[in-house]
């Protein structure tokens, strides 16, 4: 009798507590829900993917931002590219609807990456205490405002450049953007002091941070993709593009004060007349060369006032800016005349040591040197007008990142040193006044004659 | 199944009807003995899950709850934030909680030490003269206010009592005198040393040396007085030595709530004392305003430079204001400290703010007008989208429709170009002479004082000729000069939306102060509608003066421009007075009148063209500079100007005006 009725209540206990325990993982399932935020339908379970963790760090990281009103948007490269080429698909796709599948966020990866203007971050305080509650291991990385660097008696507040938010085995990389003068967006380099961990997050494969990096402002769209509201770029393509060229270098302020202390800035009339004009004919011709899409860089002198002493060198008659020949488009000359800079000269040909001559406003003109490249070198030509001798100027092999000049962003060498040097020699630091195009350089080389044939074509003066 | 029989075993329960197929089975199950084993064993399991996911259900909403309840972290973090703040060298490693204090005073050098680290000492000549007050933080050691109240001078014991009154009971108060502190200690003063339970304190004498340690509410811990043998010679000096016991963090800090607010304020006030109901236990006064937004804000992306120096008690109250009124985006505010000064960066890190510091370049003028331009060029560094900037001062109340004044005129700056700044101060707006807080002006004077600032004007004509270091100059006095303002004129309210209340600056003294700014109108009128706002642009101004001048009413001139009745008793008249005014740079008679109107007469401000325009007992009142303005041609022929001879006593040329 006894074993029956401990049997019957064994059964009986047990279809209770199952019923209780159905019970309460409906009701956990649903709180959690709850706690997640209301967007989660409950087809959920049925769809692909939609469990890993991966998607729901992603999940977790949306939903904080957006409840505190954060406007972070999705420049993972990866991610990025797969909408890119979905781009119909996803822009057709609505709300909630048909996605049964996680296609872009579940792909397995240790990050996904986001950004941020840090501007428009109300309340980054509580926001990280918020982060940390909803579970997140958050890693912040700060460092002094590179915007008050060249005032060297200012010292203020660190400014945060990336959060890395870990949650479980997933972390979420916040890029932080500042404004910078001239309208681009700046973030900073990913440093790890001592004492922070190593380990926190495979920094190695972190896209962004490795060198501090220059964006143009992107304008922002939403969509809906596996089922998560994002902002990305309206223009993915151009973001991604701007990805692979975006280190930038900050112009050398200590060593420009440094000059300054030793040769004294020239503050006569003169010399601030030919510092703003020929700023505002650089960021004329910047502007005339962005809109046709031509990459180009600070060259000659004025790169070398830049890295020298973060300003146009006053006794400098002109600007230099260099660009591959196979950037080279022939519209060029009257972009340039559009914008109320008419050609003064033209030496050599697209084959052979082209060199535009632009006659700016007030005396400045404007010099575009073509750079060609070897296998082992670059080289731009040079051409004497009278003799029609050609010279040639070798530079080692570089590549271009972006810099602040004059309130505008620029290009100049990465391996500006080298480039230099090549260009000035060891004593660049020394300011020169007296210059000979033809001789002074280390660089040049005679490259012999056009022949007289050629001259009309060649040699051009208006 | 249907050849099923119930075993006799479980035949009492073979009456039941409804039976699961379920149960049944399991009841033919029974009958093997390992499987029943079994069974029982996975009920057991299944049992203990059961409780594991209860288990882990009540943890689970229970950490969520702690989450959704706000409060943040427990106590850990502010325990490091006080670790920091090591008390001057604690002697030893051990337990011991006991400072060493050591507190001297006498004729001519005053020091305190703690734990053998001088905090305070003071022989300067001519200076220092006083009771200084020292405070400590109990807990450890850390000094939390420094302050001198020259006592000797009259009311500075009032700001004495103000001060000891504003320290948390609890707190190390350390005093001692220098030179001389008893000749204006009144009995308020007294009274109040006395129930910290000083014995010297309210008896101090003439030329009484005197060094006192005590608890804020407490025992007192040490005291040593020596009178003054005779009115001409001073006290001995006396060095007093004292134990100061130390007590547990916990003891001396409040229970606040633990928000992200209070977090700022608990290390706020674990750090610095004097600020009043801020750091009070009870009922702190808050620190987060959230004014009214304003509708259609047009300055809601305007960055705010606040220029500071080490007045950090000045910037906490102009902070204050500044974040009350309607409108402030707190993100776009950078305070510029002119030094490498803690106390005011505390502050600006209570308000959650942004601070720079600066290092000092230069001195005196020169020094604030280097900090003038680091800071605008930070500012525009910080917030290269802007076109222009709100330059404000740290001894400024903000009216609270500040940035509505702004938001609303600020369109002038951009489609005028004969303006050179808003400014949110009329240097000729005092109770007596402004009236309506509608009413805009344009004026050929650069009043300063809360302004706005066009990025290009500062680009590219400020900036690059400003005043080097060399050049002992005001700024201010600088962007006035001709050659910079370059015949541009200001825009101002008539009734000013700041307030300059600052008494120990560079520029200004006490007198100085009174004189001149304490009397002045400041708007407390929320959400003021400026009328006609684009009359002020040029041209529509000159048609808008030339109908005042119509409609204004002729004073007679034969009365005495002093006297109170010039004006007649009545109210919401225009009238228009006119003065002798040979060359447009001869304001002998202006100035005259200015000092009888008890107005800014230090030098020339407010005119526009020759017009001076205020207010008098509620009528509008004109003064036309006749012949150099172009105004001179409304006067009827028959009037006479007023010509008054300035007095023969040499003065100070104009421009020495804020260097007294």
């Amino acid at each position: 009798m006894s074993r029956i009725s401990k049997n019957v209540i064994l059964v009986l206990l047990t279809l209770t507590s199952s019923a209780f325990l159905l019970f309460q993982l409906y009701y956990y399932k649903h709180y959690l829900s709850a706690k997640n935020g209301s967007g989660l339908s409950k087809s959920k379970e049925s769809r692909i993917g939609f469990d890993g963790t991966q998607w729901r760090a992603v999940k977790k990281f949306i939903m904080l931002t957006s409840s505190q009103n954060v406007p972070v948007f999705l420049i993972d490269p990866l991610i990025l590219e797969l909408i890119n080429k979905n781009f119909e698909q996803v822009k057709n796709t609505s709300h909630a609807s048909s996605t049964s599948e996680c296609k872009f966020f579940c792909v397995p990866r240790d990050f996904t990456t986001f950004a941020l203007q840090y501007q428009l971050w109300k309340n980054e305080e509580g926001w990280f205490r918020l982060a940390e509650n909803m579970g997140f291991q958050c890693l912040k990385v700060e460092s002094k405002d590179p915007r008050l660097d060249w005032i060297d008696s200012l010292s203020g507040t660190e400014i945060p450049l990336h959060y890395i938010c870990k949650l479980t085995s997933h972390a979420i990389h916040l890029v932080v953007f500042h404004e910078r003068s001239g309208n681009y967006l700046w973030h900073g380099h990913l440093r790890l002091k001592g004492h922070i961990d190593r380990k926190f997050v495979p920094f190695r494969k972190l896209q962004f941070g490795r060198y501090p990096g220059a964006f143009d402002r992107p304008e922002l769209q939403q969509i809906t993709v596996d089922g998560l509201d994002v902002l990305i770029p309206k223009d993915p393509m151009h973001f991604l593009e701007e990805i692979p060229h975006s280190r930038f270098i900050e112009c050398r302020y200590k060593e420009a004060r440094a000059f300054f202390q030793h040769y004294l800035d020239d503050n006569t009339v003169e010399a601030m007349t030919f510092q703003k004009r020929a700023k505002e004919l650089l960021q004329l011709a910047a502007k005339t060369l962005k809109k046709l899409g031509v990459r180009f860089w600070l060259s000659s002198g004025t790169c070398l006032g830049w890295y020298r002493q973060c300003s146009i060198i006053p006794y400098s008659k002109d600007v230099d800016l260099g660009i591959f020949i196979q950037d080279y488009k022939s519209d060029i000359i009257s972009a340039f005349q559009d914008a109320g800079l008419p050609l003064k000269h033209k030496f050599g040909k697209v084959e052979d040591s082209l060199e535009l001559s632009f006659q700016g406003k007030d005396d400045v003109k404007l010099d575009i040197f073509f750079f060609y490249e070897e296998t082992d070198h670059m080289w731009n030509g040079g051409t004497q007008a009278k003799t029609g001798k050609k010279f040639k100027y070798l530079f080692p092999k570089f590549t271009l990142c972006w810099t602040e000049f004059v309130d505008t962003k620029f290009r100049v060498p990465c391996e500006t040193i080298e480039y230099i040097e090549a260009n000035y020699g060891k004593t660049w630091k020394i300011p020169i006044k007296t210059w000979d195009w033809k001789r002074s350089p280390p660089n040049v080389s005679p490259n012999g004659v056009w022949p007289v044939s050629e001259w009309d074509e060649v040699i051009q003066l208006y | 199944m249907d050849d099923w029989k119930p075993s006799p075993l479980i035949k009492p329960f073979g009456a039941r009807k409804k039976r699961s197929w379920y149960l049944t089975w399991k009841y033919k199950l029974t009958n093997q003995r390992a499987l029943r084993r079994f069974c029982q064993t996975g009920a057991v399991l299944f049992l203990l899950v059961t409780v594991i996911v209860n288990i882990k259900l009540i943890l689970d909403t229970r950490r969520a709850i702690s989450e959704a309840s706000e409060d943040l972290e427990p106590e850990q973090d502010y325990d490091e934030a006080l670790g920091r703040l090591e008390p001057p060298r604690r002697r030893g490693s051990g337990p011991r909680r006991v400072l060493d204090v050591e507190v001297y005073s006498s004729r001519s050098k005053v020091y305190v030490a703690v734990d053998g680290t001088t905090v305070l000492e003071d022989e300067a000549q001519e200076q220092g003269r006083g009771i200084h007050v020292i405070v400590l933080n109990q807990a450890t050691g850390h000094v939390m206010a420094k302050r001198v109240f020259d006592t000797y001078s009259p009311h500075e014991d009032e700001a004495m009592v103000l001060f000891l009154n504003m320290v948390a009971p609890g707190r190390v108060l350390i005093c001692t005198v220098k030179d001389e502190g008893s000749f204006h200690l009144k009995d308020t003063a007294k009274a109040l040393l006395r129930s910290l339970g000083s014995q010297a304190g309210p008896a101090l004498g003439w030329r009484d040396t005197w060094a006192f340690v005590g608890r804020k509410g407490g025992p007192v811990l040490g005291e040593k007085h020596s009178k003054s043998p005779a009115l001409s010679s001073w006290g001995d000096p006396v060095l007093l030595k004292t134990d100061v016991p130390l007590s547990s963090a916990e003891e001396a800090e409040c229970h606040w709530a633990d928000t992200e607010l209070n977090r700022r304020r608990r290390r706020f006030c674990s750090k610095v004392e004097g600020y009043g109901s801020v750091c009070s236990c009870k009922d702190p006064t808050p620190i987060e305003f959230s004014p009214d937004p304003l509708p259609d804000n047009k300055v809601l992306n305007v960055p705010v430079a606040v220029i500071a120096g080490n007045r950090p008690n000045y910037l906490y109250r102009m902070l204050r204001s500044l974040l009350s009124a309607q409108g402030v985006s707190p993100q776009m505010i950078t305070v510029f400290i002119d030094g490498y000064y803690e106390e005011p960066m505390d502050v600006v890190a209570l308000f959650g703010l942004r601070g720079i510091q600066h290092t000092p370049i230069s001195i005196k003028n020169a020094r604030v007008s280097q900090h003038y331009k680091a800071s605008l060029t930070a500012t525009f560094n910080l917030f290269p989208e802007a076109k222009f900037a709100v330059v404000l001062e740290e001894d400024l109340d903000i009216a609270v429709d500040f940035f509505s004044f702004l938001s609303q005129s600020i369109h002038l700056l951009e489609e005028d170009d004969s303006l050179y700044c808003i400014s949110a101060w009329n240097d000729q707006g005092y109770e007596h002479t402004a009236e309506d807080p509608a009413l805009l002006y344009r004026v050929e004077t650069m009043p300063g004082l809360g302004w706005v600032l066009r990025k290009s004007l500062y680009k590219e004509e400020l900036e690059p000729k400003w005043p080097t270091p060399e050049k002992l100059w005001d700024w201010d006095m600088w962007m006035r000069m001709p050659e910079q303002r370059r015949g541009r004129e200001c825009v101002i309210p008539d009734v000013s939306r700041s307030y300059h209340f600052g008494i120990v600056g560079l520029n200004m003294n006490g007198y100085f102060h009174e004189a001149y700014f304490k009397k002045h109108k400041f708007n407390t009128v929320p959400g003021v509608q400026l009328r006609n706002v684009d009359s002020l642009k040029k041209d529509a101004y000159e048609v808008e003066v030339h109908r005042l001048l119509s409609e204004a009413e002729v004073l007679d001139h034969s009365k005495n421009p002093c006297e109170d009745s010039f004006l007649p008793d009545t109210e919401g008249h225009t009238y228009v007075a006119f003065i002798r005014m040979e060359k447009d740079d001869d304001f002998t008679t202006w100035t005259q009148l200015a000092k009888c109107l008890r107005i800014w007469d230090l030098d020339v401000r407010g005119n526009h063209r020759g017009l001076w325009r205020l207010f008098r007992k509620k009528n509008h009142f004109l003064v036309v500079g006749v012949p150099a303005s172009p105004y001179s041609m409304k006067k009827p022929p028959s009037i006479t100007p007023i010509f008054l001879e300035s007095p023969p006593k040499e003065e100070g040329g104009p421009g020495a005006a804020e260097q007294t």
